[in-house]
């Protein structure tokens, strides 16, 4: 089943008059199915940060529409847009983006709070996901006092607790060691097999897109090629290298 | 580009977080230069500081606006360079030495003390006759019509000085800052996390306590209690309210955290969590806005129910119009002819005997002091139609009364130091013996209207009773050697706290010429010059610390917006839609405002009574005192819940302007 359709987004930085536009995205299009696990990736600059804010609605495109579950979002009107995103997004950023005035518990569920859920819902779905992200115990902790690894991990947790149409995750491994940053990609895997959750991820680790499904690469702002990852992850893995070299990427 | 010239273009660039910083300094300084003109003002000099108690009194608030005025400006200061922080680091990143950021912030120190010092000078100047004129109105309703606009060199002089000095410490002080910061904190300022503060409940029970056990010592009704422990319940009250901003209010937050219901909810989640991580670098200075909040607050209400009570306390105090004994054959046309002249009508007068009865009685024993001895002492005493006559004539709120045969009324003292069930115990049923007939006490009242001259109790008899005694010589106007008493005469005329004229002439016949005299109209002025200038300094001194802690929420506030503003983009990702993030905003900053401002209205209603039960109980006749001193205290709360308001609103809109950029 498709959720996320893409039709023509183009993104120019810059006012109209000047001289010095920059086309960050120009007339992409793409399709995702629902628990798709899709990665992003591309040369620094390559627009697809851009590309990522303006599915995630934090941004909008210059030309161009696309549609969430068959909905045109680029029609949505600001506050229609931020319910838009405590129901249907869930994000995962490369700084966590946690508060630490509040513990993790409150954390996770301030998008949920946001959105008026009653405490009990909150703390069913909390003690669910949790436990099955492993962080169930650190849950009364403030984001300084735990590692990078866990609040990647809350982050996610955040993330998933609306049990959101897609996550949109942006460089989650970037701030992270191999191990941790493993961890978290064997995190997103589980996030996609058990909750059938479908997510988009950029990235230019190559280690990181080999856990995708699907690769779109995107060069100066188009869709350069896509890959699809087979049943040998080996191979996967250095079909990737090859496009990141052709891209000019580097390669990690 | 030199410094001189980047720190004039920073002033220029950061306008908007100049704008309040500027404002501060230059009213500290208009402040300071206001108080320091009016005691230099002559009109003033002659009205009021003759008087080296009144000398003294400026003297010691000059001081504490001093004190506070400094305080106010090192804590602003603070505020202001923290908040440039990463301005001042980036300076520090593309090199520039610390020397050199010291210098330059010195020099927009300096620069923009220096526009202050000319604006604050140049407002106290401009304001300068306005608010001697308004003192002087205060103080002495219109006496002095002509109020020289006289402008002394010592006033400018004395406040260039101290605000000089304070602006080149201030200076050095962010030299200082700079000096010892390291450059990875100076970026890492907003990220450093406020370790987990979660408060005591132990020490939130203390706190409510001490304040408790000041509240209800501040309570009590007695004179002698209240006025013995006043350090005591400042004390309690102080360290009371310190302890809960500290570790109380942190604990409450705690409780609330854990009411899922309530706490669960979008925005109380955020701005409480804000809130609640920011106690302990604003735990004190809410306490201290609280206390000092308390204290101006209590200062102009006690002022505004003084000044408001004044014509009342003149009546209290003299109860008629004007009366004298002695003399009156002489001096009674001198006086008809005086108000014939001013055209004032005298509306009733009365002239009659001072009687004084010594019957025997059982000692009064009151707090182990003797109220009357039956062999020293006597009591001043009139029959019921005398009474109910001088009653008519005076002032007071005195009803006339009926005293049956062999009963009588006992008049105790005004204020007298027992309190009233004491007094009421101690003398109804009373029995007075005089050699035929013995007269029960029934009723009582407290006035000291009619004592002229008597040390503290008067009688009132009904007239045959007096009659006979008189009759009898148990009632007697001579003393032990046969000569009279000067007989009193009390009067009642128009306007009498309006006839300046008349009151001239009333005091020259008067002085010297007879055994005694009072005029309610020469109590009024003085009362009027008292109250007057405490009214003043409670108000002064009331605005002064109503803006300036206001202020330095204020600052406090956009500092913190400065680090939050990292959360708001957050939240924003995750979906904070506009309508909740100005909810957030408001619970984020209204209670920080509400609180301390709450307390401290709480502690002043409480102070407020001590203050009833030490003066306005002596001054005010009405039934509950506390009441009407309430209402009069109620409109100056109001007046500062305004200020706060308004202040509330600028912060808003600030905090609101630099979370959203």
């Amino acid at each position: 089943m498709e959720i996320l359709r893409v039709e023509n987004i183009s993104k120019v930085y810059g006012s109209k008059k000047s001289d010095k536009q920059y086309m960050a995205l120009s007339d992409i299009s793409f399709k995702i199915n629902a628990g798709d696990f899709v990665g992003v990736m591309g040369a620094s600059g390559s627009g697809k940060t851009t590309l990522l804010n303006i599915l995630g609605s934090i941004d909008t495109p210059t030309t161009g529409s696309y549609f969430i579950d068959g909905k045109d979002i680029t029609s949505f009107k600001k506050n229609q847009l931020a319910i838009h995103r405590i129901k249907n997004i869930g994000f995962i950023f490369q700084d966590y983006n946690l508060l630490e005035t509040m513990t993790l518990k409150e954390n996770i569920i301030l998008p949920l709070a946001l959105n008026g859920y009653g405490a009990s819902e909150m703390e069913k779905r909390l003690n669910e996901l949790s436990k099955n992200l492993g962080i169930e115990k650190i849950l009364d902790k403030y984001p300084y006092e735990v590692s990078g690894g866990e609040m990647q991990r809350t982050a996610a947790c955040r993330a998933l607790i609306t049990s959101p149409k897609i996550i949109l995750a942006d460089e989650p491994t970037g701030n992270l060691d191999s191990k941790s940053g493993k961890a978290l990609l064997d995190l997103l895997t589980f996030i996609n097999e058990h909750y059938q959750a479908t997510i988009l991820m950029v990235t230019h680790d190559v280690f990181a897109a080999s856990y995708c499904k699907k690769i779109l690469f995107i060069r100066d702002g188009e869709i350069y090629n896509e890959l699809y990852a087979g049943d040998n992850k080996k191979q996967f893995y250095e079909s990737i290298i090859d496009v990141m070299s052709v891209l000019g990427g580097e390669i990690r | 580009m030199n410094l001189t010239q980047i720190a004039a273009r920073n002033i220029k660039q950061n306008f908007s977080k100049y704008v309040m910083y500027f404002f501060s300094l230059s009213f500290s300084v208009f402040t300071v230069f206001s108080f320091l003109a009016l005691m230099y003002n002559e009109s003033v000099l002659e009205a009021i500081v003759y008087d080296a108690r009144y000398e003294s009194l400026l003297g010691f608030f000059r001081i504490i606006i001093l004190v506070f005025v400094m305080f106010f400006l090192i804590s602003s200061n603070k505020s202001f360079i923290r908040a440039r922080k990463k301005e001042i680091s980036t300076y520090a990143l593309f090199g520039m030495s610390n020397w050199k950021i010291g210098t330059l912030l010195f020099l927009e120190t300096m620069l923009v003390g220096l526009v202050a010092l000319l604006v604050g000078l140049g407002a106290g100047v401009f304001f300068s006759k306005l608010n001697a004129m308004f003192l002087l109105n205060l103080a002495l309703d219109g006496v002095v019509d002509n109020i020289a606009f006289t402008l002394d060199p010592r006033a400018i002089y004395y406040t260039v000085l101290p605000f000089s000095v304070v602006f080149v410490l201030m200076g050095l002080s962010g030299l200082r800052v700079v000096s010892k910061f390291e450059l990875v904190e100076l970026f890492r300022a907003g990220k450093m996390a406020e370790s987990r503060f979660e408060g005591s409940v132990l020490i939130l029970l203390v706190s409510l306590l001490l304040i408790g056990t000041g509240y209800y010592i501040a309570w009590i009704p007695d004179v002698r209690v209240v006025s013995s422990q006043a350090i005591s319940i400042l004390l309690l009250v102080i360290v009371g309210t310190y302890l809960f901003f500290w570790q109380g209010l942190p604990k409450v937050l705690n409780i609330f955290k854990r009411h899922k219901g309530k706490y669960y909810i979008g925005e109380n989640l955020i701005s409480v969590s804000l809130f609640s991580h920011r106690m302990r670098s604003i735990g004190s200075l809410m306490a201290t806005i609280a206390v000092l909040s308390a204290v101006a607050a209590t200062a102009i209400s006690t002022g505004f129910s003084l000044y408001r009570n004044i014509t009342i306390n003149a009546y209290n105090t003299v109860g008629f119009d004007m009366y004298f004994y002695g003399g009156q054959e002489t001096i009674m046309p001198e006086i008809e002819a005086a108000f014939l002249s001013e055209g004032v009508q005298i509306l009733d007068s009365f002239t009659t005997e001072r009687y004084q009865t010594r019957p025997k009685f059982e000692p009064v024993i009151i707090d182990n002091i003797e109220l009357l001895n039956s062999e020293q002492g006597y009591f001043r005493v009139y029959s019921e139609s005398i009474y109910n006559k001088l009653i008519q004539i005076s002032r007071t709120a005195l009803e006339p009364v009926n005293i049956h045969e062999g009963k009588a009324m006992w008049m105790i003292q005004k204020g007298y130091r027992s309190s009233t069930e004491q007094l009421v115990s101690a003398l109804i049923g009373k029995t007075l013996q005089f050699t035929d007939r013995d007269i029960e006490i029934t009723s009582l009242e407290d006035s000291s209207i009619l004592l002229f001259g008597a040390l503290n109790s008067v009688l009132v008899l009904d007239d045959n009773d007096f009659a006979v005694l008189l009759e009898q010589g148990e009632i007697t106007n001579t003393n032990p050697s046969g000569t009279p008493y000067d007989q009193v005469s009390v009067f009642r005329y128009e306007r009498p706290l309006h006839a300046r004229k008349l009151n001239n002439d009333l005091n020259k016949i008067l002085t010297g010429r007879v055994s005694s005299y009072r005029i309610a109209y020469n109590n009024y002025i003085e009362a009027l010059e008292i109250f007057g200038l405490v009214c003043f300094i409670g108000f002064f001194m009331s605005v002064v610390f109503i803006l300036m802690t206001a202020s330095l929420l204020y600052f406090k506030l956009i500092m913190a917006a400065e680090d939050e503003k990292r959360h708001y983009q957050m939240l924003r990702k995750i979906g904070l839609e506009q309508v909740v993030e100005k909810k957030v905003i408001r619970k984020r900053l209204f209670p920080v405002f509400v609180i301390p401002l709450l307390v401290g209205i709480i502690h002043s209603v409480f102070a407020m009574k001590t203050a009833d039960t030490m003066v306005f109980t002596q001054m005010i006749s009405a039934q509950n005192s506390y009441l009407i001193v309430l209402s009069s205290s109620a409109v100056m709360y109001v007046a500062y819940a305004l200020v706060y308001g308004i202040f509330y609103y600028i912060t808003r809109h600030q905090y609101t302007r630099i979370v959203r950029f």
